[in-house]
Order: C-alpha cells, then sequence, then structure tokens
C-alpha cells in the first residue's frame, strides 16, 4: 500500500469510530507534544522555538509509530511568536526556565489578573475592543496602551507578531500535506474552541479571580460569558475542517465539579456552551470534547447533546464507566493514563490496553489515546506497546467486510434530521459588533468620501482585511 | 460570654468580613485567642472539610471559607505567638521543581492552616534544598508536597531523597498530593502519606500529631 492509499484508509478508519460506529480496527490518535522531541532527536527548546523542527519531528514520530491521525504540532506556542508579542504568560525555554523544558504557560498571581474585576461592563459592551484595548496592552510587555504615547517597540511587536502568526499558520498547510504524504497520517483536529467560562478563567480572570467573583458578582460573569459567545462561536466555526471530517478541538479546562460547585455548572458553564456546540453540529461539525481532569459529574448533562455532536475524550475519568455512560451517544477517546505510559511497566500498559480494547472499543466508537497530552516523560517504549497491543487486539472481525468510507459524522441519515431542528446560537440577541469584525464597515463608511462602482467588492475587501485583525485577537486569546 | 456560633458559620459560609469582626469582639471581651481558633475555626474548618468530601462542598466554597478563616486567623496569630501556644504542628509546604501549579497547593496550606497547624508555604517550583533549610530553620516535623505534571513526579522522589542524604527523612513525615498522584506512587517513592484532596490532607497531618503527641 502506498502512502496515499494508507492515509485514505486511516481517514476513514478514524472518521468511522467519530461516527460512533465499527471500523477495521481501533484507530490510534496520540496527542504527543514534547515527546515528539525525545522521540526524533530534538531538545524541547529546539521544537519550541523551531517550528519547522517540531513538524519534522511530529512527522517522524507519526511515521515510525504507523499512527492514524495525529496533531500536527502539539507543541503548539511558537515562541518566535510569544516573544514578539511580548506575552507575558509563558515561560520560553531558556529564557527565565530552564533550556530543558517545554513552553509553560504562567498564570499571574490573584491581584495582577490580565482582567480586573471591575472591567467585566468593559469586556460585556464589546470584547473584540477589550481584548485590543485592556487585555493586549497588559498582557504584553511590549503594546502600549490605549491614551497612552505609543512607542517604536508597541508598533514593531504589532507588525511583527502579526506577521509571525501568519507566517505559523501558513506553514500548516504544508505540515499537513507532509503528514499525508510521507506519514500516511491524518491531521486530527482542525479548529479551536473554548467554553466562555474557561476562557474567563483561563486568560481573564484567572481561576481564583473567577471562583472569587462568582460569589460577588455571578450576574457579571454571566453577562460576559453570554458576550463571549458569539465570538468563540465564530472563531469555531471559521477554523473548522470544511470537509467536516475531523472534529473541532475544545480544551476544556476547568469547568467541572469540584472546580465549579453543581449550581455554577448549571446556571453558568453549560448555559452558555451547549447553544455553541449545538451550532456547531448545525453546520456539520463535531466537536471533540477534551475533558481534562474529571468530568464524571456531568455525563448526565452531556447527554441532552445530539448523538454524534461530540466526541468525548477522557483523560482522568474511569474510561470504561465513560463508556458505560455516553457510549450509546457518542464516540470516546483516551483514557490510557499518562502515568502508566510515563512510568509503568510494558505489561502493565499492555494489559490495560487490551482491557479497554475489549470492554470499550468493543462496539467500534472508540479511538485509542492518552488520557492528556504526552510530554518527553512518557515512554518511547511504552507508546510502542501500547501501538503494537492494538494493532494486534484491536481489529474488528466484522468490521472488515464492510466498506470502510470517511462519509463525514454530520451525514449519517439519522443526523441530518436532527440537526436541522437544533436551536444552536438562534434567537439569542446579536452582539453589537458582529463576530468576525472589530471596526465594522457600516462605522467606516462615515468616514469616506462617496463610494461609487463596485460597493459590495470595496466592502467585502474591507471586511476581509478587517478579519484578519479580529482573528489575531481571538487567536491570541485561544490559541497562543 | 458572646455566641461565638455566628463565627463559626461565618467561616463556613466563607464570609470573611464577619469572620474578622466577630473574632475582633471575642477577643475585646476577653476571649482567650487559643479558645477562638480551637472552639469555633477548627471546628468550622473541619464542617468544611466533611462538607467537601460528601459532595455538599465544592473548591468554591472550600475557597471562600479557607479566606474567612484566613482573615480572623490574622487576628488571633500575634496573640497566639505572643503567649507562647504551640501548633499542632509545623508545615511546610510546596509545590516541587518545575512545576507552578499552585491552586490545590495552596487550598492544602489553608486547609492545614485552618486545621491549627503552623503553615510555612515556600511556593510554586521549589527545589528539594529550599525544602529542607525551611525545616531546618523552622523545625517543622511535616512537609507536603505538590505536583500536577507527570513531568514533575520525579522531583518528589528527588526531595524524598536528599532528606534522606540530609539525614532529616525521620525527622520528618512526608505528604504528596496533586492530580495524577496515586497512593502506589506515594508507597513507590517512600512517602508517608497520600491523599486525593486538601481535607485529606488534613486528616494525614493531624493522625501523624495524634501519633507523635
Ligand atoms: C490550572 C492549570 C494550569 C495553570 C496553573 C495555574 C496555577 N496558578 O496553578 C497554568 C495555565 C499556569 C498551567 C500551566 C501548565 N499546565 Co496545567 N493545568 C491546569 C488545570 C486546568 C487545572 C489544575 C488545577 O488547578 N486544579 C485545581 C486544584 C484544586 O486541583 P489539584 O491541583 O489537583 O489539587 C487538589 C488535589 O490534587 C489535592 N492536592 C494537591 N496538592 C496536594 C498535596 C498534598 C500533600 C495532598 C495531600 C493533596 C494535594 O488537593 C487539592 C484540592 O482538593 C489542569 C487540568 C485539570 N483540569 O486538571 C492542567 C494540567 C495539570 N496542566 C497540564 C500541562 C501540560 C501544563 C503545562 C505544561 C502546559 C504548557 N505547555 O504550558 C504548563 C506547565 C507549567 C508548569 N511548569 O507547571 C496537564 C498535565 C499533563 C501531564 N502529562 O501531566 C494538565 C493535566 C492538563 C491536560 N490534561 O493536559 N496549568
Amino acid at each position: 500500500m502506498n502512502t496515499e492509499q494508507l492515509y485514505q484508509q486511516r481517514l476513514a478508519r478514524y472518521v468511522t469510530a467519530m461516527r460512533n460506529e465499527k471500523p477495521d480496527c481501533v484507530p490510534i490518535r496520540p496527542f504527543v507534544a514534547e515527546f515528539t522531541a525525545k522521540y526524533a532527536g530534538y531538545t524541547c527548546q529546539q521544537v519550541c522555538h523551531d517550528y519547522n523542527k517540531a513538524f519534522d519531528a511530529a512527522v517522524k514520530t507519526a511515521k515510525d509509530y504507523g499512527w492514524d491521525a495525529v496533531v500536527p504540532n502539539m507543541v503548539y506556542v511558537w515562541t518566535g511568536l510569544a516573544q514578539a508579542a511580548g506575552l507575558r504568560y509563558f515561560g520560553i525555554p531558556g529564557i527565565g526556565i530552564p533550556h530543558t523544558t517545554g513552553f509553560n504557560y504562567i498564570e499571574p498571581p490573584e491581584g495582577e489578573a490580565w482582567m480586573r474585576e471591575d472591567e467585566y461592563d468593559e469586556l460585556i459592551r464589546d470584547p473584540t475592543a477589550f481584548l485590543y484595548n485592556v487585555w493586549l496592552p497588559r498582557v504584553s510587555t511590549e503594546v502600549s496602551r490605549v491614551g497612552e504615547p505609543s512607542t517604536y517597540r508597541n508598533n514593531l511587536a504589532l507588525v511583527k507578531s502579526s506577521m509571525a502568526m501568519l507566517q505559523y499558520f501558513y506553514a500548516f498547510g504544508p505540515q499537513i500535506q507532509r503528514l499525508r504524504t510521507e506519514a500516511g497520517t491524518v491531521s486530527a483536529i482542525a479548529g479551536i474552541f473554548k467554553a466562555p467560562f474557561d476562557i474567563l478563567a483561563d486568560k481573564l480572570r484567572g481561576y481564583i479571580g473567577l471562583t472569587m467573583d462568582m460569589a460577588t458578582q455571578p450576574k457579571k460573569v454571566l453577562a460576559a460569558c453570554e458576550a463571549l459567545m458569539p465570538h468563540l462561536c465564530h472563531v469555531g466555526l471559521t477554523t473548522a475542517d470544511p470537509t467536516k471530517q475531523v472534529p473541532i478541538g475544545f480544551w476544556m479546562h476547568r469547568g467541572c465539579v469540584p472546580f465549579v460547585n453543581p449550581g455554577q455548572f448549571d446556571s453558568h458553564y453549560w448555559p452558555t456552551l451547549k447553544p455553541i456546540v449545538e451550532e456547531f453540529w448545525k453546520h456539520g461539525h463535531q466537536t471533540l470534547f477534551y475533558a481534562e481532569g474529571k468530568w464524571k459529574h456531568h455525563f448526565d448533562t452531556f447527554r441532552e447533546l445530539p448523538d454524534r455532536s461530540i466526541v468525548f475524550h477522557c483523560d482522568r475519568d474511569d474510561v470504561f464507566e465513560v463508556h458505560r455512560r455516553l457510549h450509546d451517544k457518542f464516540a470516546i477517546s483516551g483514557g490510557i493514563p499518562n502515568v502508566m505510559l510515563s512510568y509503568g511497566k510494558p505489561e502493565e500498559v499492555r494489559d490495560f490496553t487490551r482491557r479497554v480494547l475489549r470492554e470499550v472499543a468493543a462496539d467500534g466508537g472508540y479511538i485509542l489515546d492518552s488520557g492528556a497530552i504526552m510530554q518527553d516523560d512518557t515512554s518511547v517504549e511504552n507508546l510502542r506497546v501500547m501501538t503494537d497491543t492494538c494493532r494486534e487486539h484491536g481489529v474488528y472481525c466484522s468490521g472488515a467486510l464492510l466498506p470502510l468510507t470517511a462519509m463525514p459524522p454530520c451525514d449519517v441519515p439519522a443526523s441530518i434530521a436532527q440537526r436541522q431542528q437544533l436551536t444552536g446560537m438562534t434567537g439569542r440577541p446579536a452582539p453589537r459588533v458582529k463576530p468576525g469584525v472589530c471596526l465594522p464597515w457600516e462605522e467606516k463608511v462615515k468616514e469616506l468620501p462617496e463610494i461609487s462602482g463596485d460597493r459590495d467588492l470595496i466592502r467585502k475587501v474591507w471586511e476581509d482585511i478587517e478579519a484578519l485583525g479580529n482573528t489575531y485577537i481571538w487567536q491570541l486569546l485561544l490559541s497562543f | 460570654m458572646i455566641d461565638m456560633k455566628p463565627l463559626y458559620e461565618a467561616v463556613l459560609k466563607g464570609d470573611a468580613a464577619t469572620a474578622r469582626a466577630l473574632t475582633e469582639q471575642a477577643l475585646a471581651s476577653g476571649m482567650e485567642p487559643i479558645t477562638v481558633v480551637k472552639e469555633f475555626m477548627v471546628p468550622a474548618m473541619d464542617e468544611v472539610g466533611r462538607r467537601f468530601e460528601c459532595n455538599e462542598y465544592f473548591v468554591p466554597e472550600l475557597l471562600l471559607a479557607a479566606r474567612a478563616m484566613k482573615a480572623a486567623l490574622e487576628l488571633v496569630r500575634p496573640l497566639l505567638v505572643k503567649s507562647g501556644v504551640e501548633p499542632q504542628g509545623r508545615v511546610v509546604v510546596g509545590t516541587v521543581r518545575g512545576d507552578l501549579h499552585d491552586i490545590g497547593k495552596n487550598l492544602v496550606a489553608a486547609m492545614l492552616e485552618g486545621g491549627g497547624f503552623e503553615v510555612v508555604d515556600l511556593g510554586v517550583n521549589v527545589t528539594p534544598e529550599k525544602f529542607i533549610e525551611a525545616v531546618k530553620a523552622k523545625n517543622a516535623n511535616i512537609v507536603a508536597l505538590s505536583a500536577l505534571l507527570t513531568t514533575t513526579m520525579p522531583a518528589m522522589r528527588a526531595t524524598i531523597e536528599a532528606f534522606k542524604a540530609a539525614g532529616l527523612r525521620d525527622q520528618v513525615k512526608i505528604f504528596v498530593g496533586g492530580a495524577p498522584i496515586t497512593q502506589k506512587f506515594a508507597d513507590d517513592i517512600g512517602a508517608d502519606g497520600y491523599s486525593e484532596n486538601a481535607p485529606g490532607a488534613v486528616t494525614l497531618a493531624k493522625v501523624h500529631a495524634a501519633r507523635a503527641a
């Protein structure tokens, strides 16, 4: 089989499992981050600073292990971009933190959160403007505050970081192609999404700050989550896979019990998340619920979502329980403990993987992976054992008889009907400035002399470029 | 004698302002500082822990209660020191080398304080040497190590080894915790105890304190 045939076979295998059906065998989709450096002979510092090395490492690792799908670069923060923007929330290997680790997110102390407790109204009024005017100058060592004199370094930082972002994004197309032609491996996810409540904790108020706000100003928090919804939904939809085969990555950080209490989950986290996931599904996109930590308190709530609309990824939950509670509705991934993959004996890995294949994968709808992303502590040998065990014991006898197809999960007839009935984001109040735009054309046009000729063309070009400004700030917030 | 039930309630509800005001009143009315701690704060934090264990309280309630307790304790602590009252035990707390996660560790520290222990919090990214120094300087008898990353779990082992090398291993009980840690791992590295949550850390420390007494 040549690599393209291999690619087609793996794509069909992976997508079939995500349709919650039985492929020919269990697909393997490990989220390997700094592990790729260790395996491919690079340092963590190298893959962080030089994304071409990270790309090489990802291709080599996927190829040698023969995996079905991987993320094109799970060491996703490129320090070139982070440094150009002067982002304070990263520790960069070799600069202030040891050169031997990967990049490190850093959270400021409570009183120095990137958004202050009295800034909710400003965020709610216009989230995009808030991010540019308040948030960016605060998270950056370079960018000047609005009202303060602009500086040489401010100008440089904005130009350099936005060009760096484009350069980096444009590099992903060829990298996805390399994975396909050199390794026959599928790019596992497309697009980025985080829940409104999570993003408030992650990059704005911090977990402690948000927890305090939930006690003192819960209505403001809810309004902020609601104000973020259309924008986060827009980012998800515009970065998703146009062929609808692979899901949108949704990184679930701190919305689960016990980080929040059940009442807060019901009043804030879920009502501002569910409509977006439904909206994605209405458009044909699955969401990968990358459920970091333990989410067992919320399995019944997740069941409110339409069949197949999500793939549930299991980190530290009991994967056998996940299977019992969710398998009839959604495909499942993950569940192999990172601690075992790093420090366990090969026999343990083999036995546990076999048990997962036997009990969780039996009826299809399962994708093999570890619980959390794999850093350089993961054992090369144990990942080999996990992979080999799956290739040996993860073969379906009946599945192989059916022709494998890569038909997107949304095109399953039962799903088509269901998707048409979804409410999603419909009926929600429109934001003051529509998602994807910073400075609306309607405002800009007032400043311009009368326009003649092809008005639509002029408007479209304005809005397309405008969208770049929007992409920059929301991607900084969500991806970097 | 003033009614101190409201102080207990204020800590339980996480109402820092009330907790502080009531403590002020109690001290002004001549109540012994140690009585305020023993009769009200410690029982309140015990109850917080109990409620957490049986899923009535969650991390937000834990955080709020810990803050209320801290607000009250700030008034009492200097008086305790002056009167020479010995704490239940002295605990050195920290997140191990290479690891910057501190939300769980801070909760552990707060619950231990609420449990009547003197806590020395070394923060995050703490080297074995710093743990040892602090134990020596404070004459601590308990060390609580936190790690949230599989990559930093080995730093726990290294810390325990360093205590052995320094000849201090028998002088302290070492407890470990954090999301990826298991009882088995704790046993493997020769720790004296593990718990999956912050109230559990207090139980461990109390059992040890009772044994040591
Ligand atoms: C918040 C968070 C962060 C914040 C930390 C902010 C802070 N001030 O702590 C930030 C954004 C900075 C961060 C950074 C990183 N993180 Co992080 N983070 C998390 C997250 C979302 C929650 C952790 C948390 O705060 N839990 C809340 C507290 C209350 O729980 P807890 O810590 O477990 O504590 C409880 C118990 O464990 C126990 N306990 C804790 N300590 C002790 C000690 C003793 C003695 C006892 C008895 C009990 C005990 O009591 C606590 C309360 O009951 C987890 C994912 C998740 N949902 O779990 C990832 C997670 C831990 N992070 C992860 C990673 C990979 C990272 C980074 C490497 C990412 C990166 N490349 O930058 C960096 C590393 C930075 C570093 N060097 O440490 C991974 C680890 C994967 C792995 N293989 O181990 C996780 C699991 C996410 C994932 N699924 O991929 N992170």
